[in-house]
């Protein structure tokens, strides 16, 4: 199972290397000598030295793509990614069928938790290159954090018949599918899973598939020895701390989901849950913070600009609060509780007609939503 | 006297304050010392009724919701009486033996005897709650019973006996027809001088063949979420005066504001005289309905504005499993200010009045969002219960699913009850210093509060889904000097509900108004009993009689630690 973890997290996590096949052709003699020097120093692991000589070298010769590509790799070791997007964008300008450098900016952006620009890049590298593992499965891992499970299932079943064994594609597969309430199919996977013996993996999807079937307390059961059988598989106390929270332990979960993020600091649903814990105790600075990275996973989730929303009308900032809850009820405009807090904004800024008309529209969105419960069967 | 007095204080403080922290001016509960609550055993009270919740295999939602109590002085002999709400045959249940309301006589030395049979209020169907006042201004309170099926109005005779006069005055199964009656309240809405009377609607439960929610992963059936349920309208009936009633909800914003009533408290939100309502509704948003006066024709104009006010929903926009409710002017500045118990996960709300028919939760602020994160709140109270002049809250709790504890870590079916005293201007739950009894856990539903010891401090009944009830004597405050106070309208409504009390002792300036209903299904001592902390007098004492009279009156030396009766235009008495 070890071996299942690591191939798995080999798959999540490249680490970026220089590029050592200069062109020696491109530029002049001098420069040349600094980018050989560049390269040395890189591989040599002097990446701040490496960094400045490749700058030095970009600027006699900005075009060249492998010192660009070379100086995101350099930066993004040092942890500086925003500055290694800058430097890979600019090689990709120059050639943008260039795969390597591509998945590297698709790392950088998961790297600042930019999810959704992470998969952007990522379905380019592997509609250039549809037999690329390396970019299919950090693109299923990226489809998954940002809950387009139907992508992870349309990308990874095509794989499994060639495949069956490859337990970090029934994993990430599996654990789609049971997100995506296919219970049966993921049952499935889950079982072959467990045919390999006790394994974390497979405390997660079966806690996850409970979880799905609102059985929480025995989710908790199989999501506690899941952290306890391997506490730093992807996931695994986000969903152990959703399942405390469901059954009522909070500060439980609130330590859960912190965990998570010390491994896995681009959890949305950590994240997410974090900030309306601290919302809930009134620690409104931190909530923010997790709303803010929750929101850079996945940018635009209606769920966490509502959240940031109500934080702005709970600290005073009406108007702040008011331009995103439009924003936001254009957006998704069944969204009722937006609607509510929007009401509420527009009584608070003593504009009565619009406060109305919203709270018209609450009525209406709930009369409808009363009358689509399925209702309890008569007896 | 004083600095013996202050010595042993001083002593008590130093000893207080090692294991206490903040309650350093409060007498603690220790080894050997009297609890601030005493729970009463049945066989020292003679309360041996039991509430019997009719539990099925099936699960039909009426049998987690009750039962009522109430505190009332039901043959005006100054000691409070006690009235306990049962279930009964309907037509889900058939009990196998005679199942009873309870009206228990107070008999003046901390006992009770049974005299329902004797009364004549049995009940008889699934009952709910009970809304006591003197409905007919005779002098005597009437029972208004509320229930899954007919609701029953018992004219007190005075005479110790009771007539079911549901019928004769408007109020018979007809009109509460698809009604599931729970919380009431008596209320003069008119300012004409007589209660009208509000009843909650909760769900529409269907008709004879009920709704099921299956089999949950136990196999069992269990308690339907009330979302499934579609809603209902409360109702408003005008007291014509005459011993009958006109239901005037029709056409308003009560009868359009489309609910699942569980709570409702009768104040003035806004100062102007006339009496509003606050609901608490499960599972679909607070109602806060704003009278707004005669109309051109005559009609009073309601207005809910609970979104608008900030009542309706939680701070993100969810409505929630609102139950229990109140209304007290809890911080003195002179506004009513609200309070509504909901389930577990979603907290219970402080609804600070803002002045301008708005409100800011500050439950956090006062300890009760963080206390009542995993409780789900029903019978509920603000009061002073140790005199020291600001009001305090206790919390009854329950869970309504009785298997939750099997999918549940946290949360539980019996619930712990809490006890919230103000210090500073601040609620702080001090429950694990108010008794054993705190350490228990109930399956409490309804709450009322009354002095049935007439000893100045404000004691507690508890209702238990399926169990006996718990009397809680409170001990609290023994240093502390009161006035207990019984209004006599006579040109207001005689139980003088909307009163505005101020009162002054040791030069500070303190205000009460009398609203009515407020916890859940339950109703309290109409007497107030006004805290004086440490002042052994009372500087004055003003009287601001419900319109119509409107007229304020002003007294001084008054007596302290006694009850006195006081009569709209003819004083003391």
């Amino acid at each position: 199972m070890r071996a299942f973890a690591k191939a798995l997290g080999l798959a999540l996590w490249l680490t970026c290397t220089p590029l050592t096949c200069i062109s020696l052709a491109q530029p002049q003699p001098s420069s040349d000598a600094l980018l050989r020097r560049a390269v040395e120093l890189h591989q040599a692991g002097d990446i701040p030295a490496a960094t400045s000589a490749y700058r030095a070298y970009l600027k006699q010769q900005p075009g060249n793509v492998m010192a660009l590509s070379n100086l995101g790799a350099a930066l993004a070791k040092e942890g500086q990614y925003e500055d290694a997007i800058v430097e890979y964008k600019k090689a990709l300008e120059i050639d943008p069928r260039n795969l390597p450098v591509r998945v590297n900016l698709a790392l950088a952006y998961y790297k600042t938790s930019q999810i959704s620009l992470a998969a952007e890049e990522l379905t380019k590298a592997v509609q250039q290159q549809p037999t690329n593992r390396q970019a299919i499965f950090l693109l299923a891992d990226c489809d998954l954090r940002l809950g387009e499970n139907k992508k992870v299932i349309g990308l990874l079943s095509p794989l499994e018949k060639a495949s069956p064994n490859d337990k970090a594609l029934v994993y990430l597969l599996g654990t789609a599918l049971i997100r995506d309430n296919q219970s049966a199919r993921g049952q499935m996977l889950v079982d072959r899973i467990l045919r390999e013996g006790e394994s974390a993996e497979a405390r997660l999807l079966l806690g996850t598939t409970k979880m799905n079937a609102q059985e929480f307390a025995e989710a908790l059961v199989d999501l506690k020895k899941a952290v306890e059988l391997n506490p730093q598989l992807p996931d695994v106390f986000s969903y152990y701390g959703l399942a405390l929270l469901t059954t009522g332990d909070m500060a439980e979960a609130a330590n859960a989901f912190r965990k998570e993020l010390e491994t896995n600091p681009n959890d949305f649903v950590s994240n997410l849950q974090l900030g309306v814990i601290f919302k809930q105790d009134q620690r409104y600075d931190e909530a923010r913070s997790s709303f803010d990275r929750a929101l850079r996973v996945r940018p635009g989730d209606p769920a966490v600009r509502y959240q940031l929303a109500t934080l702005d009308l709970m600290t005073g900032n009406v108007e702040q609060a008011c331009a995103k809850l439009e924003q936001l009820t254009r957006d998704t405009p069944n969204f009722v509780e937006a609607h509510v807090s929007l009401a509420t904004v527009y009584y608070r800024l003593k504009r009565k007609a619009d406060g109305d008309r919203e709270r018209a529209t609450v009525l209406k969105l709930n009369a409808e939503s009363q009358a689509a419960q399925p209702g309890a069967k008569e007896r | 006297m004083s600095e013996i007095y202050s010595k042993r204080m001083n002593r008590r403080r130093f000893l207080a304050a090692g294991t206490a922290g903040l309650a350093l001016l409060r007498p603690v509960a220790g080894a050997g010392a009297q609890p601030v609550f005493e729970e009463i055993p049945p066989e020292t009270s003679g309360i041996r009724w039991v509430h019997d919740n009719a539990a099925s295999p099936d699960h039909y939602l009426p049998e987690t919701m009750g039962p009522g109590c109430a505190f009332l002085d039901f043959d005006n002999d100054g000691w409070m009486d006690i009235y306990l709400v049962n279930s009964g045959p309907c037509d889900f249940y058939k009990p196998k033996k005679p199942i009873r309301n309870a009206l228990y006589k107070n008999n003046r030395d901390g006992t009770f005897t049974d005299v329902t049979e004797a009364a004549g209020v049995p009940g008889g169907t699934f009952g709910m709650g009970v809304a006591a006042a003197d409905y007919d201004n005779d002098g005597f309170p009437d029972l208004f019973v509320t229930a899954y099926g007919r609701p029953i109005l018992y004219h007190n005779n005075g005479n110790g006996t009771f007539t079911d006069v549901s019928e004769k005055a408007g109020l018979g199964a007809k009109i509460f027809e698809g009604h599931w009656t729970t919380s009431a309240v008596w209320f003069d809405f008119d300012n004409d001088g007589r209660l009208d009377l509000f009843v909650c609607s909760f769900v529409d439960d269907g008709t004879e063949s009920h709704l099921s929610c299956g089999d949950n992963k136990l196999g069992r059936k269990f308690y339907c979420i009330p979302r499934v349920f579609k809603p209902t309208a409360s109702l408003l009936f005008h007291n014509n005066g005459d011993g009958t009633f006109t239901e005037v909800s029709r056409g308003t914003d009560i009868e359009k504001a489309l609910g699942k009533g569980l709570g409702v408290v009768a104040t003035d939100i806004n100062n102007d005289g006339r009496m509003d309502l606050f609901v608490a509704n499960d599972t679909v948003q607070n109602f806060l309905f704003m009278n707004r006066g005669p109309d051109s024709k005559g009609r009073t104009k309601w207005e809910e504005i609970a979104l608008a006010a900030e009542v309706g929903f939680s701070e993100d926009g969810r409505a929630r499993s609102g139950m229990g409710v109140d209304a007290a002017d809890f911080d003195g500045d002179g506004w009513q200010d609200l309070f509504v118990a909901n389930v577990d996960q979603e907290m219970f709300s402080l609804y600070k009045n803002n002045k301008d028919e708005t409100f800011r939760d500050v439950a956090f602020k006062n300890e009760v969002a963080q206390a009542t994160r995993l409780l789900s709140g029903w019978g509920l109270r603000f009061f002073d219960y140790d005199n020291d002049g600001a009001l305090d809250l206790f919390l009854a709790n329950g869970h309504p699913d009785d298997m939750i504890d099997n999918y549940s870590q946290a949360v539980k079916y019996k619930e712990p009850l809490l006890l919230f005293h103000q210090e500073n201007g601040q609620l702080r739950n001090v429950s694990n210093q108010s008794g054993p009894v705190f350490a228990k856990s109930f399956p409490a539903r309804g709450l009322a509060i009354g002095d049935f010891n007439n000893d100045g401090r404000i004691d507690v009944l508890v209702g238990n889904n399926g169990g006996a009830p718990v009397l809680l004597r409170n001990h609290s405050g023994q240093d502390n000097h009161w006035l207990g106070v019984k209004l006599q309208g006579t040109k207001c409504n005689r139980d003088a509900v909307g009163a505005r009390l101020a009162w002054s002792a040791s030069g500070v300036k303190r205000t009460r108004m009398k609203n009515n209903g407020g916890s859940y299904l339950s109703s309290h001592d109409m007497r107030e009993v006004l805290g004086l902390g440490k002042a052994a007098k009372l500087d004055w004492l003003e009287i601001q009689w419900p319109q119509p009279s409107g007229r304020t009156e002003r007294f001084t030396d008054l007596p302290v630690d006694r009850y006195i009766t006081i009569t709209e235009g003819k004083g003391l008495s």
